[in-house]
């Protein structure tokens, strides 16, 4: 147990307990419970200054019940006694009408710490005071409204500490600490007439040292960046090459291939891929897939998952070929796998779902700079996209949308931001066929997943100039 | 709840500072059946306070699910402190929140009694028939999911200068998704219906049996059909497009806190923005269309609310207001401040919004359409700065020489939000709300509902180039 949330930790454990009792007394055969303690301080950013200060603390529980293999659920964010057993009793009523699903199971977790020394927890950031906070508030704002062509629309300050754990009536019992401080900005840029997209950025540290080193550079990154689709021009319509940028890799590529490597849709019949494809060579070799969830600097870290499993690195694709689902106990079962490979996502107010905890592509052998030149040897002017407004529709793979702040690019390199581009095509066709080449260097984003630039053929633009 | 009123009300009368409190409790029931088994069926409650101040200009808030009277002098406390603090660096206070007229009394939507006495078995029966029916449509049906939630909710909402407002009322959603395939090509089709009110009034414009046809029927015919060529052209959006239209092209440019940071709609009251054939409106009730899945009659602040005319006959009338912003443009709140639950600061967000209806029929506007696109199905939007927005639509169709002509397959639209609507050049007499199955997200989420007649306008596809 840690010591500085010993208290909040303790309280977590005998509402478990509690919740498991009552549960068992009313007709329950197993119990999971899944609890959260959150202490959370934020200051808000609006229009070029100071909003709002705030602080929360609050516990949330889920308790999930079977009965004759019936499953229920019900969650609560109340220590209080009386509404507990009311909630326990609630989650049994709803096993009681639910009807029986043969994969559905409470299992006997190991138990084992995760094979990591993973810290998420930091005793000098825990002390940080509202007065450092604000300070930190006050260079985020500073930073970002220097240049004053840019508005600063909303931004926070957060400074999370929170315990988690996870306990069954079949004797698991998993529990963590975890704090960090997040930054996050929303805004534009305004430079007389011209105004640029909305973009936003999130940035997370997990101790002091870390905030001091990352904020200003992260901030001014963002908003360099963000100025820089003042300058507008023309783009033309056609179909053939487009150089996704990291950020636009995974909103589009990866966010489109995790529907595919969830196991319940697996299960449920609606994916490309079925167990019989494991093994198989599904996309373009140069393609290769991993969920790592021990990247301390990354807000998906996590020891184990939401049924209590140890977490661990998955390789999804190696090289274009299917590896592995992710899986929770409902998907290792319906699959007929033999273990969980700890998958199971979702926080304690909803039933326990499949989901990645930091999904990363690798990056190919080419410097960026030099896969740009060679895409421009056979397409002088083509689109860069950085960010996706738009559609990803998981079935078929399709994606349409606009591409904000897209770099029009001449000869490999940008030359001005294009305005009102819009962009389709199909994931699947991108990265199999179509995958033209995939840049050396890889960036990470929104301390979450970590791309490298990409670049694929046979993607139509309908541009400005029509 | 009285007592619990009765002891806020003291609480505030008691505060050296304007304060708000507002208890919320959340109840939430979710039923989703896929494939024939029941994959959620779960029940989650939320209830808490959120404490808002104003100290010297700057806001504090605090929140506590613990509702004894040490733990609400606490959080008061808290709010005031983070208030103080705040005040310390702000530049720009707030004014004094102007003088309005405060809700007092109990303000109660229908439905709520009724939904809540209906069984758990009765509601899962009929999502497990709809699901099982849609899936026996036809054979090229692979799979279908079923989706029911209802949220009931009770708020009191105190402030120290007179708002004194019980509400009650209860929102619920109905999604029903068909997956097809055939030849290796998939395709899915989605129809939803959303409403504040009872289980009957949820269904009295489609049916179950209607919406699992109309899903079935468009995920068959989707399989396959040929994409939308990408460029400008003639568009007859359908209600619930034109609501998607409404809400993230206009509405979030003209939500006073967004116009505050520069908005395109800044600046613009009074002037020509739109063909004088559209009025758009954002209200709490919609003369005509009851059970709005955006129905409020009193705020967060604790403010009535009002049916806003944001656009009338083509010239910008108003922007959406909460107190802070309507004392900033010296004009009455609108009644747009609204909190997902008891932890979350009132933001402003849109309640029902929608375009009013026309004089022409949909059959006179298809049938004097050379060459254009029957767009619908919403499949959610996005908006900009810069007045650009996207939205996604699950089917379009071509109509040629007056006639509808083939299915096609969905495409995202997009456009610079004023000059699309200064394109309108016919609008229908059918009128529906028909997004109330949606979500807002702006940091929080918000229940809302979106509408209008069928519209026919210019506007971007993004679809393929040859």
């Amino acid at each position: 147990m840690s010591k500085y949330l010993k208290a909040e930790e303790q309280q977590l454990e005998n509402t478990a307990l509690e919740l498991q009792s009552h549960a068992l007394k009313a007709g329950a055969e197993a119990v999971e419970v899944c609890g959260t303690f959150l202490h959370k301080t934020k200051i808000t950013l609006e229009k070029q200054d100071f909003h709002l200060a705030s602080t929360d603390d609050n516990y949330v529980f889920g308790i999930r019940t079977l009965v004759e293999g019936k499953q229920g659920f019900s969650s609560c964010n109340t220590v209080d006694p009386k509404e507990l057993k009311e909630i326990a009793a609630r989650s049994v009523q709803i096993a009681a009408v639910s009807p029986q699903n043969p994969f559905i199971s409470i299992e006997a977790g190991p138990n084992l710490s995760s094979d990591t020394k993973l810290n998420l927890f930091d005793k000098e950031l825990f002390q940080v005071s509202l007065q450092t906070q604000k300070e930190w508030a006050r260079l985020l704002k500073d930073a970002a409204t220097r240049d004053k062509r840019f508005r600063l629309n909303e931004g926070s300050i957060d400074i999370v500490a929170g315990a988690t754990l996870v306990s069954n009536s079949k004797g698991t019992l998993m529990r963590a600490t975890e704090n960090a401080a997040y930054w996050s900005l929303m805004g534009m840029g305004v430079d007389g007439n011209q105004i640029t997209s909305f973009d936003y950025f999130q940035e997370m540290a997990r101790n002091p040292i870390q905030v001091q080193e990352k904020l200003l550079l992260s901030t001014r990154d963002f908003c360099s960046q963000l100025l820089e689709g003042l300058k507008t021009g023309p783009t033309k319509s056609y179909k053939g090459l487009v150089a996704f940028s990291p950020r636009a890799v995974a909103q589009i590529l990866l966010s489109g291939l995790a529907y595919h490597f969830n196991g319940r849709n697996v299960v449920e019949g609606s994916t490309r891929w079925s167990a019989g494809d494991l093994g198989q060579c599904v996309l373009h070799p140069a393609i290769s897939v991993q969920d790592l969830p021990w990247l301390s600097d990354r807000t998906g870290a996590a020891l184990f998952d939401r049924e209590g499993i140890p977490t661990r690195n998955t390789t999804l694709l190696n090289k274009g070929v299917l590896s592995e689902f992710l899986l929770d106990s409902y998907a290792t079962k319906a699959l007929g796998q033999a273990h969980s490979n700890g998958h199971a996502a979702g926080g304690p107010s909803s039933l326990p779902g499949v989901g990645a905890f930091c999904l990363c592509m690798e990056g190919g052998i080419e410097p960026r700079s030099a896969l740009m030149v060679r895409a421009a040897a056979q397409q002088k002017e083509y689109l860069l996209i950085h960010r996706f407004s738009g559609n990803v529709d998981p079935v078929t793979g399709d994606f349409s949308g606009v591409a904000k702040a897209a770099d029009w690019c001449i000869d490999g390199k940008p030359a001005y931001v294009g305005k009102e581009t819009l962009i389709s095509g199909n994931i699947f066709e991108a990265l199999k066929d179509g995958l033209f080449g995939l840049s050396k260097e890889r960036v990470v984003i929104n301390a979450s997943e970590e791309c490298p630039t990409l670049i694929a053929d046979g993607i139509s633009v309908t541009g400005s100039q029509r | 709840m009285k007592d619990l009123s009765a002891k806020l009300k003291l609480l505030a009368s008691r505060s050296p500072h304007w304060v708000e409190f507002r208890y919320h409790r959340r109840h939430v029931q979710t039923l989703q059946v896929q494939k024939g088994l029941v994959k959620q069926l779960k029940s989650s409650v939320t209830s808490g306070v959120g404490i808002r101040v104003l100290v010297n200009g700057a806001w504090g808030f605090s929140a506590t699910s613990d509702l004894s009277d040490s733990s609400l002098e606490k959080s008061l406390k808290r709010a005031i402190e983070c208030g103080t603090s705040l005040s310390q660096v702000k530049q720009s206070k707030v004014k004094t929140l102007p003088p309005v007229r405060l809700a007092k009394g109990e303000f109660v939507l229908s439905g709520y009694e009724s939904l809540s006495e209906m069984s758990l078995e009765e509601k899962l029966e009929a999502v497990r028939r709809a699901e099982a029916q849609t899936r026996d449509k036809s054979p090229a049906i692979e799979t279908a999911s079923g989706y029911y939630n209802e949220i009931f909710e009770d708020k009191i909402v105190i402030t120290s200068d007179g708002a004194d407002a019980l509400s009650r009322l209860v929102r619920n959603e109905f999604r029903l998704s068909a997956f097809a395939g055939k030849a290796g090509e998939k395709a899915s089709a989605t129809q939803t219906v959303g409403r504040t009110g009872s289980w009957e009034c949820l269904f009295e414009d489609h049916s179950i049996d209607s919406l699992s046809e109309e899903a079935a029927r468009l995920a068959v015919d989707l399989v396959g059909a040929p994409r939308v060529q990408g460029g400008l052209a003639t568009l007859i959006l359908s209600p619930a497009m034109v609501g998607l239209l409404s809400h993230e092209a206009i509405g979030h440019t003209v939500e006073a806190d967004f116009v505050l940071s520069g908005s395109v709609a800044a600046g613009k009251l009074g002037q020509t923005v739109a063909s004088p054939l559209v009025t758009l409106v954002d209200g709490g009730r919609v003369d005509g269309a009851p059970h709005g899945g955006g129905d409020l009659l009193v705020d967060d602040e604790g403010v009535p609310t009002q049916s806003t005319e944001i656009i009338k006959e083509g010239v910008l009338k108003s922007y959406l207001h909460n107190r802070e912003s309507a004392a900033a443009f010296d004009v009455e709140p609108t009644g747009n401040a609204r909190a997902w639950l008891y932890n979350d600061e009132p933001l402003i967000r849109m309640r029902n919004t929608y375009i009013r209806p026309g004089a022409q029929s949909i059959e006179e506007i298809i049938a004097s359409t050379e060459d254009g696109y029957l767009v619908d199905g919403p499949r959610g939007g996005q908006a900009d700065s810069t007045g650009e927005f996207m939205f996604g639509a699950q089917n379009v169709s071509r109509i040629k020489n007056g006639k509808v002509t083939e299915l096609l397959r969905g495409a995202t639209i997009s456009g610079q939000a004023f000059k699309v609507l200064s394109t309108v050049d016919a609008v229908s007499q059918e009128f529906k709300l028909d997004l109330g199955a949606g979500y807002c997200g702006k940091g929080q989420p918000a229940k809302v509902d979106a509408g209008g007649p069928y519209i026919r306008c210019k506007a971007l596809v993004g679809g393929v180039q040859e």
